[in-house]
C-alpha cells in the first residue's frame, strides 16, 4: 500500500530528475527555476499580510510617538538594546504572567522597524513603561550594578552628558510619514521644540506637546536635569511609553484576579 | 558526454560526467527518503486541515478543530484564576492579622512572594529590602507612611508620587533653589537635624540653637515639632539613624537645597489586590525577621 | 599580480577606484558631523589606496601569456586571505562579546565597546567577512575549474571582492558608532545596501557569463548552490532593506514596514539568510571540497536534486519559525512550523549524501584531519537542521524561543558546520592555489581540528544547559500557581555557562589563529612547487591532461 502510495511521488521525480539532467545545461533556466521555487512561499506568507484585515487589530486611540520618544527610540537602536531585550510578549502563560497582557500587532503599528527581539539576555520591556520610576532608569542605565548587582548589563553613563540632537527631528519625522505614520506637519513642523518641550515642563513649548501629542504625553524633566535636554532624556522617555501608546491589550484580554 | 561507468566500490553506475576529477553516481534515492517525505508530507497536511493555515486573499483557512491562539491563553489565565481562586480571594478580603493565623494561606504567601518581590520590587528596594541612596529600606522600621498592613497596601496600590490619580503625594521642598534658606541657613539647619540623631556631636551650642530656629519655622510643619516627621505627610522621622538620601553634610545639603521627591510607582494595574497582599505580608516579616 | 592586467584594464580599475573614491568624497562632504561622513572618507581612504596601487604599475609590462589557457586565482587568493582575517576578528569579537556576558565590567568606559554595539561586530564579522569571502572566493575557484573556464572577466571578481569587503569595513565601523538598523544579519544602513545591491549584481553577471563559457556540458550541483547562494541573497537583501532614509546626510533611515510586516520580512530575510548565505553557499563547497579530497565519487545524483530543490522551495516557507506565539497571526506560524519539518527531509538527504560519498574513504577521514573538518562539518550540519526542525515545532519553542538554547544552535550550525567545512576547504585549496604541495604543518591542521571540535561542543553544550535551564525557570510555578524565579535568579544561573562558553570560544579562537598562521606559513615557506593540478582550461577533450589529485 505504502509503495502504491508513493507511486506518484517516485513518478513526477522521475521526470523531474529526467527534466533536470538537461535543464542543468542551461544557466539562465536554472537561475529562472531557482527565482520562481523560492518566490513561492515569501509571496504567501507576506502578501496576505497586507490584506487580511484583522492581522492587525483596529485602535483608533492609538498615540504616535512623540518627537522625544521617537528620538529615544532611535537611541534604543542605535545602542543595541534590541540585541538583550525583546519587546514581545508571547500567548504563554508565563510570559503573561510575568510581563501583562500579551503584545498586540497593532501596538507597533507605527514601528518602523519593529523592535520584538529575539533573545531575552535581560527582561522584556514591551511593557516596562512606568513600572520604574524616571529616576531609576536614568541611574540604571548609569550603573546596572550599582541597582541590580547580577546585572549583565553594560552601563551607559554617557548618556547623561551628550545633549540630544534635535535639528534632524522634523526629517525623521517626514521620513516616518512617507512609511506611513500620520504625523501632521504642525508635529513635523515643531518636531524640534516639541522634544525639548516634553523635558521642560513649565515653558510654554510644553503646553505645544501637550496640544499636539493629547494631555495624557508625559511631560517631565526625565534626566533629572532642568539645564539641558540630553539622550538620557529622549531614552527614557521612549521607555516610559513603552506599553502605553494603547490600552486595547488590557481592555481585550481577561484581568488576572478577577475570576 | 563520456560512457557511463561503473564505481567498482559500490557498483553503482555514474552520471557519466566528470568535473575536475569529480564524478557522481547515479544511485536511486533511498527508500528512507521517500518514507519520511511521506510521513513528514502527510503530519503536514492533517496539520492544514485541522490549524489556521492557508491565507485567502482577504481571509484564512481556520481549520476545523476551531483552535486560536488568543481563545487558549485567555482560558488558561481564567483557568489558573479559577483554580487559585481560594486563596487569592482570602487574601483579597481578608485583614492582614487574620490571613497570619492561617497556616496555609501564609504558604501560599510565602511561596507567592519572593519571585514577585524579585521582578517587582527588587530593583528599587534591593533583593534583600534594604534599601539603597534614594530608595527606602523596607526591613529598617522606619515608615514614611505607616507600616501597618492597610498602609502598605494602600502604598502599593497608588504608589508614592506616581502617575496615579489617586497617588500619595509627599515632597521635601528646595529650600536652597527657590531662595527660602541660605546656603549658611542650610549648612547650620544640617548640623541641627545631624545632632538630632546623634550624628553630629561637634557643632557649638549657639549654632545648633540658631539651627533649632531655622527648623521650627521651616521644617517642623512637615517633619513635627519633635523632628519625628508627620506620616500623614510622608515626612520622614529625622532623629531616628534610617536615611533614604544619606545623613552625611553632602547627601542632607542636597535635600534641603534640591528638595526630594521620590517615586514609588503605583501598582494597582500590574499586581492583584491579592499579590499585594502577598508582598505586604512578605515584608512585613522581612522587617520582622531583621528587626530582632 | 598587477602583470596580469593587461594596461587597459588597469585603466579600467584606476577609473572604477577613481569614482568610488570621489563618492566617497561626496558622502563625507554632505554626511559632515554624522558617521556617514566618517564612511565617506573610509570609503575614499579605500578607493583611493586602490588607484594608487593600480596608478603605480600602470605602464609596467603587458601580461605575455595567453591568459584563457589558465584560471584566474588572484581573487582567490586575496579572498581567502581576507576570509583568514576577518576570521580572527570576528571570532576575537565573538570572544570578547561572550567575555561581557560573563563579566560585564569587561569593556572601555566608552561608547563604543557596549554589548549592544560589539555584538553585531561578531555576527557580520563571521558571517560576512569571513564566511562571505570564504563563499565569493570558493565560488571563483570551483566555478572555473567545473567549467573549465577562466572567469569571465579580470576587473569584476575584484569590484566584487573588495567591493564587498568595503561592504564589510562600513558594517562593522558603522554599528561601533552606533549606524543600525536593528534587522538581524541586515544591520548595515541604506547606503552600505545600496553599494551591496550594485556589488551583488556584478557577481551575478560575473557568475553567469563565466558558467557561459563552460567546456563542460553540465553544470555541476555545486554551481547550483553557488546561483542560489547569489540569486535569493540578492531578492532577500533588496526586499528587507526597503527604507526611506531620514535625510540624504545622515546614516539613519526608517524601515518601510512596520510592525507585523516588518517582522515577517525580516525573518524571511534572516531565516533565510541562514538558508541561502550559511547554508547553500557552503554546501557549494562541501559538494566540491569533498569529493576531490576523498577522491570518491558523490553518492547520489538523484539525492542532489531532490535535496538542491528541496532547500529552495522548503527553507524560504520557515521564515515565521522566529515568530511563534507572537502578535504575527496563527495561520503563518503554521506555515513556518510545517513547513520546517518537511525541511529536514532535504537537509538530511544532503548530509546523508555527503557522508555516504566517503564510503571507501574512511581511512582517509581517520588520517587526513583536512578530509575530518569536511567530515564533521557534514556530521553537524545534520545535527543542526534537526535541532533546527526541532526547534521550529511551537511547544518546542514555547521553551526555546528568547533563551541561549538558540544561541547553542546557531553555533552548533555556524562553529560546527560554517565554520568546519571552511577551514576544510580552505586546507583543501591552499596548496593549490600557491601550488605547493602540502600545508606548511599537518600538525597543526591536526591541532586546529582538534582545538576547533573542542570548542564547539563545549560552547554547544553550555548554551543548551544554559538555555534550557532558563527556559525551565522562566516557566516554572509553584503550587499555588504562582511564578517560582524572578529574572534575576535566572541571571544567577547562567553565569557559570557563559563562562564555560567564553572558554569554549577561546578554544575555537585559538585554532583559529593556529589555522591563519599556517596558511601564512604555507604561502611563504618555499617548498616543493607543486604542478598544476587542475584540468586544463578550453580544452574540449575530456582526458584530462594531468591526472587530478590535489
Ligand atoms: C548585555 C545585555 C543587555 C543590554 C545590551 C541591555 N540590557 Fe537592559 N537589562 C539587561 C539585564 C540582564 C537586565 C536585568 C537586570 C537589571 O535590571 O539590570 C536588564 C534590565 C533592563 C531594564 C529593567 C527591566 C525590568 O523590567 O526590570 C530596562 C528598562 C533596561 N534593561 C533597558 C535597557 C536599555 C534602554 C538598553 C540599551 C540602551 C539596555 N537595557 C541594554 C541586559 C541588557
Ligand atoms: C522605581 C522604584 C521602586 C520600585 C520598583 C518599588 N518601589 Fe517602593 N518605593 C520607592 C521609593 C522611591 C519609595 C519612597 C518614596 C518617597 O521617598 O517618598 C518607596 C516606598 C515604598 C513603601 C513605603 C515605605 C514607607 O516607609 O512608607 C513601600 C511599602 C514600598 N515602597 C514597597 C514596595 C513594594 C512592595 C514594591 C514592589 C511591588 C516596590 N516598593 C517597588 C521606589 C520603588
Ligand atoms: C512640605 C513638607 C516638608 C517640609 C516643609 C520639609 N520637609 Fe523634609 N521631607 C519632606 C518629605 C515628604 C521628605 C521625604 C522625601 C522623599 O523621600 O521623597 C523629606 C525628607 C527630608 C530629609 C531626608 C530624609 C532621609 O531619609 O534621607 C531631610 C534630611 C529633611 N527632609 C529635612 C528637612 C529640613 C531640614 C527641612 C526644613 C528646612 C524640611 N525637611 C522641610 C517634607 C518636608
Ligand atoms: C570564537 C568563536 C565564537 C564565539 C566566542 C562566539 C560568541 C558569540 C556570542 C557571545 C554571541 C551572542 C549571544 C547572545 O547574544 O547571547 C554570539 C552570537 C552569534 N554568533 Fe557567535 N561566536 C563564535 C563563533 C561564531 C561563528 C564562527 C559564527 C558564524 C559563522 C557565529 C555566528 C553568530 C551568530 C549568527 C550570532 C547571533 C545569534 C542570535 O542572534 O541568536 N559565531 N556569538
Ligand atoms: C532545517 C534547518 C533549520 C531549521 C528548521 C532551523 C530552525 C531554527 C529555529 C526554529 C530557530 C529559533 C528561532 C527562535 O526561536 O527565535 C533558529 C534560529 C537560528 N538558526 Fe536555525 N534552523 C535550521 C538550520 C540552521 C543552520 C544550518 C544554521 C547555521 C548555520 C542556522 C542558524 C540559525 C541562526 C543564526 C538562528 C538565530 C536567529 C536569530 O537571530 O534569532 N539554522 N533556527
Ligand atoms: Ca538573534
Ligand atoms: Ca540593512
Ligand atoms: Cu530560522
Amino acid at each position: 500500500m505504502f509503495r502504491t502510495l508513493l507511486k506518484p511521488f517516485t513518478r513526477f521525480f522521475e521526470f523531474h530528475a529526467k527534466t533536470h539532467y538537461r535543464a542543468e545545461r542551461h544557466s539562465m533556466a536554472l537561475s529562472v527555476g531557482i527565482i520562481l521555487a523560492a518566490g513561492v512561499g515569501g509571496f504567501i506568507e507576506i502578501a496576505p499580510l497586507f490584506t487580511i484585515d484583522d492581522t492587525v487589530e483596529a485602535d483608533p486611540d492609538m498615540r504616535l510617538y512623540t518627537p522625544l520618544e521617537q528620538a529615544g527610540r532611535d537611541i534604543y537602536i542605535r545602542e543595541g538594546c534590541y540585541a538583550c531585550h525583546s519587546q514581545m510578549i508571547r500567548t504563554l502563560q508565563d510570559d503573561v504572567d510575568r510581563y501583562g497582557p500579551y503584545s498586540l500587532a497593532v501596538e507597533s503599528k507605527y514601528d518602523h522597524p519593529m523592535l520584538w527581539g529575539s533573545k531575552r539576555t535581560g527582561p522584556d520591556l514591551a511593557r516596562v513603561g512606568e513600572k520604574y520610576s524616571d529616576d531609576w532608569q536614568v541611574r540604571h542605565l548609569v550603573d546596572p550594578r550599582a541597582l541590580v548587582p547580577e546585572s549583565v548589563m553594560p552601563q551607559y553613563a554617557f548618556l547623561l552628558d551628550t545633549a540630544l540632537e534635535t535639528d534632524s527631528l522634523p526629517g525623521r519625522l517626514a521620513a516616518l510619514r512617507a512609511v506611513g505614520v500620520p504625523y501632521t506637519d504642525d508635529q513635523i513642523g515643531s518636531a524640534a521644540s516639541d522634544a525639548l518641550g516634553q523635558a521642560l515642563p513649565d515653558t510654554e513649548r510644553a503646553d505645544g506637546v501637550l496640544d499636539r501629542y493629547g494631555d495624557e504625553t508625559n511631560v517631565r524633566i526625565f534626566d533629572g536635569r532642568s539645564d539641558r535636554l540630553t539622550e538620557m532624556d529622549a531614552l527614557v522617555a521612549y521607555l516610559q511609553i513603552l506599553g502605553g501608546l494603547t490600552d486595547l491589550p488590557t481592555k481585550t484580554q481577561p484581568a488576572r484576579g478577577e475570576e | 558526454m563520456s560512457v557511463k561507468e561503473r564505481d567498482p566500490l559500490s557498483g553503482h553506475e555514474t552520471t557519466g560526467h566528470e568535473w575536475n576529477g569529480i564524478t557522481e553516481l547515479n544511485t536511486r534515492v533511498p527508500r528512507a527518503v521517500w518514507f519520511f517525505i511521506a510521513v513528514t508530507h502527510i503530519w503536514a497536511l492533517v496539520y492544514w486541515v485541522l490549524m489556521p493555515a492557508w491565507p485567502l486573499v482577504t481571509t484564512y483557512t481556520k481549520g476545523l478543530l476551531g483552535y486560536d491562539d488568543r481563545e487558549r491563553i485567555k482560558q488558561q489565565v481564567l483557568t489558573a484564576d479559577a483554580e487559585q481562586a481560594e486563596w487569592t480571594r482570602a487574601l483579597a478580603t481578608l485583614p492582614a492579622e487574620e490571613i497570619r493565623q492561617d497556616a496555609v494561606l501564609m504558604a501560599r504567601v510565602e511561596q507567592t512572594a519572593p519571585a514577585l518581590y524579585g521582578d517587582s520590587c527588587a530593583a528599587c528596594h534591593g533583593s534583600d529590602a534594604a534599601g539603597g541612596p534614594g530608595f527606602p529600606s523596607l526591613v529598617d522600621g522606619a515608615w514614611l507612611w505607616g507600616g501597618d498592613a492597610g498602609t502598605i497596601m494602600e502604598t502599593l496600590r497608588v504608589g508614592i508620587n506616581a502617575p496615579h490619580p489617586e497617588s500619595r503625594w509627599a515632597q521635601m521642598l528646595a529650600f536652597g533653589e527657590t531662595g527660602i534658606l541660605t546656603r549658611p541657613q542650610i549648612r547650620t539647619v544640617v548640623d541641627y537635624v545631624q545632632s538630632l540623631s546623634g550624628l553630629d556631636t561637634e557643632a557649638a551650642p549657639d549654632r545648633l540653637a540658631e539651627g533649632e530656629t531655622i527648623f521650627a519655622e521651616n521644617c517642623a510643619s512637615c517633619h513635627g515639632e519633635n523632628a519625628k516627621g508627620i506620616q500623614e505627610l510622608g515626612a520622614p522621622n529625622l532623629t531616628d539613624d534610617f536615611w533614604i538620601y544619606g545623613g552625611d553634610d553632602a547627601s542632607m545639603f542636597t535635600t534641603i537645597n534640591l528638595g526630594r521627591q521620590g517615586w514609588m510607582p503605583a501598582w494597582e494595574d500590574r499586581l492583584t489586590v491579592a499579590e499585594r497582599m502577598a508582598l505586604t505580608l512578605y515584608i512585613q516579616d522581612l522587617g520582622a525577621e531583621q528587626g530582632e | 599580480m598587477m602583470n596580469r592586467l593587461t594596461t587597459g584594464e588597469r585603466q579600467a580599475a584606476m577609473v572604477l577606484s577613481g569614482m568610488v573614491a570621489l563618492a566617497g568624497f561626496a558622502m563625507a562632504i554632505v554626511g559632515r558631523g554624522d558617521p556617514m561622513g566618517v564612511h565617506g572618507w573610509i570609503t575614499l581612504i579605500f578607493a583611493g589606496v586602490l588607484f594608487f596601487l593600480v596608478g603605480n604599475v600602470l605602464y609596467g609590462p603587458e601580461p605575455t601569456e595567453d591568459r584563457s589557457a589558465s584560471y584566474y586565482d588572484d581573487p582567490t587568493k586575496v579572498g581567502i586571505l581576507l576570509s583568514l582575517f576577518w576570521a580572527v576578528v570576528g571570532m576575537g569579537m565573538g570572544v570578547w562579546v561572550a567575555a561581557q556576558l560573563a563579566w560585564p565590567e569587561l569593556r572601555f568606559d566608552a561608547a563604543w565597546s557596549s554589548f549592544g554595539r560589539i555584538r553585531p561586530v561578531h555576527t557580520s564579522g563571521v558571517i560576512f567577512g569571513f564566511g562571505g569571502n570564504a563563499l565569493i572566493a570558493t565560488s571563483f575557484h570551483i566555478m572555473q575549474r567545473t567549467s573549465r573556464a577562466r572567469l569571465a572577466g579580470h576587473i569584476s571578481p575584484w569590484f566584487v571582492l573588495l567591493g564587498f569587503n568595503l561592504f564589510c569595513i562600513i558594517a562593522a565601523s558603522g554599528y561601533l558608532m552606533g549606524v543600525t538598523q536593528s534587522k538581524e544579519y541586515a544591520e548595515p544602513e541604506w547606503y552600505a545596501d545600496i553599494w551591496l545591491v550594485i556589488v551583488w549584481v556584478v557577481y551575478f553577471v560575473l557568475y553567469i557569463r563565466t558558467l557561459a563559457r563552460r567546456n563542460e556540458p553540465h553544470i555541476y550541483v555545486a554551481n547550483w548552490y553557488y546561483l542560489a547562494f547569489i540569486l535569493v541573497v540578492a531578492v532577500l537583501h533588496i526586499v528587507n532593506n526597503l527604507a526611506v532614509p531620514a535625510s540624504f546626510g545622515a546614516a539613519k533611515s526608517y524601515s518601510a514596514f512596520s510592525g507585523v510586516q516588518d517582522a515577517m520580512t525580516q525573518w524571511w530575510y534572516g531565516h533565510n539568510a541562514v538558508a541561502f548565505f550559511l547554508t547553500a553557499g557552503f554546501l557549494g563547497m562541501l559538494y566540491y571540497f569533498l569529493p576531490k579530497r576523498a577522491e570518491r565519487p558523490i553518492y547520489s545524483y538523484r539525492l542532489s536534486i531532490l535535496s538542491f530543490w528541496g532547500i529552495v522551495f522548503f527553507y524560504i516557507w520557515a521564515g515565521s519559525h522566529h515568530l511563534h506565539y507572537t502578535a504575527i497571526p496563527q495561520w503563518v506560524q503554521t506555515l513556518g512550523m510545517t513547513f520546517s519539518v518537511m525541511l529536514l527531509v532535504p537537509s538530511w538527504a544532503s548530509a546523508g549524501n555527503a557522508l555516504m560519498t566517503l564510503n571507501g574513504a574512511w581511512h582517509k577521514v581517520r588520517d587526513d584531519a583536512t578530509l575530518r573538518f569536511m567530515m564533521v562539518a557534514a556530521v553537524f550540519y545534520g545535527l543542526s537542521t534537526f535541532e533546527g526542525s526541532f526547534m521550529a515545532i511551537r511547544p518546542v519553542n514555547s521553551l526555546s524561543h528568547y533563551t541561549d538554547w538558540t544561541v547553542g544552535h546557531v553555533h552548533a550550525g555556524a562553529m560546527g558546520w560554517v565554520a568546519l567545512i571552511t577551514f576544510g576547504s580552505i586546507y583543501a585549496v591552499v596548496p593549490v592555489l600557491w601550488r605547493k604541495e602540502t600545508m606548511y604543518s599537518w600538525k597543526l591542521v591536526e591541532w586546529h581540528f582538534w582545538l576547533a571540535l573542542a570548542g564547539t561542543v563545549i560552547y554547544v553544550f553550555a548554551m543548551w544547559n544554559s538555555g534550557i535551564t532558563q527556559g525551565l525557570m522562566w516557566r516554572t510555578y509553584t503550587e499555588s500557581g504562582s511564578l517560582a524565579y524572578s529574572f534575576t535568579d535566572t541571571l544567577v544561573a547562567m553565569h557559570p555557562y557563559y563562562i564555560a562558553r567564553m572558554i569554549g570560544g577561546a578554544l575555537f579562537f585559538a585554532g583559529a589563529v593556529i589555522g591563519a598562521f599556517n596558511v601564512v606559513m604555507t604561502i611563504r615557506s618555499a617548498g616543493h612547487q607543486a604542478p598544476q593540478l587542475d584540468y586544463p582550461t578550453g580544452s574540449e577533450a575530456n582526458e584530462p591532461a594531468v591526472p587530478a589529485a590535489e
